[in-house]
């Protein structure tokens, strides 16, 4: 049995409502991430306790779901929604405008200095404004969606952001014609 | 001791009460729409600016809260309701646009004239009927979506007062038979809605004859479709009529327990399901002893995490039983082994909706909408270059090119291209097909297409049909599960495949094996394998020219990068230099007035000529004829 650490107890009173054997590993996950920011190993340990499982199985259903994540996020992350209506209104050349306007290759990806990150978004179904993304606040789960994107007003979005403006300046700079 | 229908008019009469008072108000009421699309066009901001309004004028005027009536281009909406219970609806409401609405809700009528969109109900002098407006053309009546404008979507005493839960109360009440039940639905013809279309009386009843006594029905509310928005409206517009459905569907299967797996993209949808199952269980109308019949049906919902094969059935439940949601060989079916390994059922959102109002009002009016071979009306969710975005509910069968008319037909003066309906494992049409086909499933079968779940997308001659391939290829290559070789491998091989011919590096030897991973993808266990060819299969059968031209490294549609380039048109252009300062690449070379694009360096991305068209043009690429490899 690992040492009982302060975060280990705090993640053993979040988890503390879940059951074994009643579909509770999602909820569970869901509601340390939401928490903690990540799911660290100690999380997935003491979920693996508290719903009888494997700390295997829980990385294994974790490491399955998009959502899920193991390291702390950024501060902000742009979700590029991946939809239809966005691709059709050059959704492509917007993600890869952001990926090269941040200097990261690939979806999932953070700047070095973890200000910024790009992530994979699903269309939610709010077409009429696509292309869009939308900024994610870690600090404050703050979600703003900005859409009516082109290519340009996504590279300056996400040049203030990189340089260190807030959500409301870099959303600014997006609507600037 | 009451019976369960005498319960329920208890129920009935406060609500009846309630409802009178909402719909005729004593003072004006401003109902903000609230829902998804609503509130990512800016309705909180302009429900805070309506209320700031109204408390530094001290109007006489309350607020409330709709779900938006479908027409998603203009969100976000507000309705007015007045006092003999006429409401009529307005929108763009923007928060410059607040002083108006709250000017025409207190006695300044026209002031907001310029917004209304339609009255709801009732009458306005020179306002005419929403119903009359050309995007509901199509709708003769709702029935799913009835609700929808007329109702607080958060208000359980809202839907009772419509006539909510009085078709299960008098199923539980009268203890009808379970068989009479099922038979009703598929009497009334109701098949799946998430697009697999089975008979859902049929489903159940394997759930009904499933041994134990402790069965699961689930809902999959996993909407993952992009492009489709069906069941959102439904979850966030009219909640009970998804948890009477359910209950409806417990007892027509034996099911004390269930769950609804949600999609995480669809928060909204997640908290009101939450309330009202809270709110139902509160009135004794879910949970424990249901209006004292001593029956009893407990209902949870799981939120998922970003996985569109979990909207397979055994990837949903293997979701839910907290493992990895990889879908796995059938059978052992549900309805044998599902969540937690107990026999269970797992339906469509919509097709749930469907139940109460069969209940309601028999098979026989249910199938007075649709066509001899699909009954009922669906509703469809339409995107892409078209004019009007949004929701509409339409008897199966009406025409698709009436629909794009609706829809106010393609944007920008373009013209259609190619019809995406079904999402990522369904397919691509031609713009050729639009006259033939209707809104029925049987209808795209001779395109080797489905209809699917009801997000229908239409793309201008704006894109290549490779871009959307390309999307959807990359999609179902990231949302396989792993678990076949024949996917995951099969997927990525496509991807490469297609990026290269889009790149203008296709080869002879690339169709041929595209059409051999299309066979050999088939042979994976579940839908999503199986079904995960299709959209690139019918780019070769619909759009063969279309591909044969990027093979020569040609695209009429100029948004190809292997037959486009990027070039300053007008060095002079004072603009030309906004847009070397906007290149995320520096891809441009020289000095100001004779600045020119490496096209090494171009990651084509648009953002030039976004802010200087004209001056810098995206054109074909020239090119000696090419010879194309074959290997």
């Amino acid at each position: 049995m690992p040492l009982e650490t302060e975060a280990r107890a705090q993640i053993r009173a979040l988890v503390a409502e879940f059951r074994p054997e009643h579909g509770d590993l999602l909820a569970a996950m869901h509601k340390v991430q939401h928490h903690l920011g990540y799911l660290s190993r100690e999380a997935m340990e003491v979920i693996a306790d508290q719903l009888n499982l494997f700390a295997a199985e829980v990385y294994g259903a974790a490491s399955f779901y998009e959502e899920f994540r193991f390291a702390p996020p950024a501060q902000t992350n742009i979700r590029w929604c991946s939809g239809p209506a966005c691709r059709l209104k050059n959704g492509g050349g917007i993600r890869d405008a952001l990926l090269a306007t941040l200097g990261v290759s690939e979806i999932p990806a953070d700047t070095e200095d973890g200000r910024v990150g790009v992530i994979l978004g699903q269309c939610n179904g709010t077409c009429e404004i696509a292309p869009m993304v939308w900024l994610e606040q870690h600090s404050t789960h703050r979600i703003e969606p900005v859409g009516s994107l082109n290519a340009a007003r996504a590279i300056r979005m996400a040049r203030a952001l990189r340089d260190g403006s807030t959500v409301e300046a870099s959303i600014e700079e997006a609507r600037r014609a | 001791m009451p019976d369960a229908l005498e319960r329920y008019d208890v129920l009935r009469t406060a609500a009846d009460a309630e409802y009178a008072a909402w719909r005729n108000p004593e003072r004006p009421r401003i109902d903000v729409a609230l829902d998804q699309s609503s509130i990512t066009n800016g309705a909180l901001k302009t429900r805070d600016a309506l209320e700031r309004i109204a408390r530094e004028r001290n109007a006489v005027v309350d607020f409330g809260r709709v779900h938006g009536y479908g027409m998603q281009w203009v969100h976000p909406t507000v309705q007015i309701t007045f006092p003999d219970g006429a409401t009529v609806l307005y929108g763009p409401v923007r928060e410059a646009d607040a002083a108006a609405i709250i000017d025409e809700a207190t006695g300044r009528w026209g002031a907001a004239a310029a917004l209304r969109l339609g009255t709801i109900t009732g009458e306005r002098p020179g306002v005419p009927s929403i119903r009359e407006h050309p995007f509901f053309a199509l709708e003769p009546e709702r029935r799913l979506l009835k609700n929808i404008g007329l109702t607080d979507p958060e208000s359980l005493n809202h839907y009772i007062a419509q006539g909510g839960y009085r078709a299960s109360a008098r199923i539980f009440g009268r203890h009808l038979s379970e068989e009479i039940v099922r038979n009703t639905l598929n009497d009334a013809g109701l098949t799946g809605r998430g697009g697999a279309n089975f008979p859902a009386g049929t489903k159940w009843g394997f759930l009904f004859g499933a041994p134990g006594t402790e069965h699961y029905l689930v809902c999959n509310a996993d909407e993952g479709d992009p492009g489709a928005w069906v069941n959102r409206v439904v979850m966030e517009g009219d909640p009970h009529l998804l948890l009477e459905g359910m209950l409806i569907g417990a007892y027509g299967t034996k099911s004390t327990a269930g769950f609804i797996y949600l999609r995480d993209e669809y928060p909204l949808s997640i908290a009101r399901m939450e309330a009202a199952i809270r709110d139902a269980e509160q009135a004794g109308l879910l949970g424990d002893d249901i209006l004292g019949t001593g029956m009893s049906f407990h209902l949870r919902v799981i939120r998922g995490a970003g996985a569109y094969v979990c909207g397979d059935e055994t990837g949903l439940l293997a979701s839910i039983s907290d493992e990895r949601g990889m879908p796995r060989v059938k059978p052992p079916f549900p309805a044998a082994r599902g969540a937690l390994n107990k026999p269970s059922n797992v339906n469509n959102v919509e097709t749930f909706a469907n139940v109460p109002l069969i209940a309601t009002h028999g098979s026989e009016w249910y199938r007075e909408m649709g066509t001899k071979a699909q009954s009922g009306t669906k509703i469809f969710s339409f995107s892409g270059d078209i004019v009007r975005t949004g929701f509409m509910e339409v008897p199966f069968g009406v025409s698709l090119a009436k629909v794009l008319e609706a829809c106010g037909g393609i944007e920008g003066g373009r013209a259609l291209h190619a019809i995406q309906p079904g999402g990522p494992l369904g397919s691509l049409v031609p713009a050729s097909a639009l006259d033939k086909l209707i809104l029925e499933p049987a209808s795209f079968l001779p395109y080797d297409a489905m209809l699917g779940g009801g997000g229908i997308v239409f793309g201008s001659d704006r894109n290549n049909v490779l871009v959307l391939a390309e999307m959807f290829a990359e999609f179902v290559e990231e949302e396989s599960c792993g678990r076949c070789t024949t996917c995951h491998g099969g997927n990525q091989r496509k991807t490469e495949i297609i990026r290269r011919v889009m790149e203008g590096d296709g080869r002879r030897d690339d169709e041929p094996n595209l059409m051999l991973i299309d066979k050999t993808i088939q042979f994976s266990n579940c839908a999503h394998g199986q079904l995960s060819p299709k959209s690139m299969r019918n780019v070769l059968q619909h759009f063969h020219a279309e591909y044969e031209a990027a093979m020569r490294g040609e695209d009429a549609t100029l948004s190809l990068k292997g037959a486009t380039r990027f070039r300053v048109a007008q060095p002079r252009d004072p603009r030309v230099e906004e847009a070397v300062a906007i290149c995320p690449v520096a891809a441009f070379r020289g000095t100001p007035g004779a600045r020119t694009i490496d096209e090494a360096t171009c990651i084509h991305c648009q953002a030039c000529t976004d802010v200087a068209p004209g001056a810098v043009v995206r054109e074909a690429k020239p090119r000696a004829p090419r010879m194309v490899p074959i290997g």
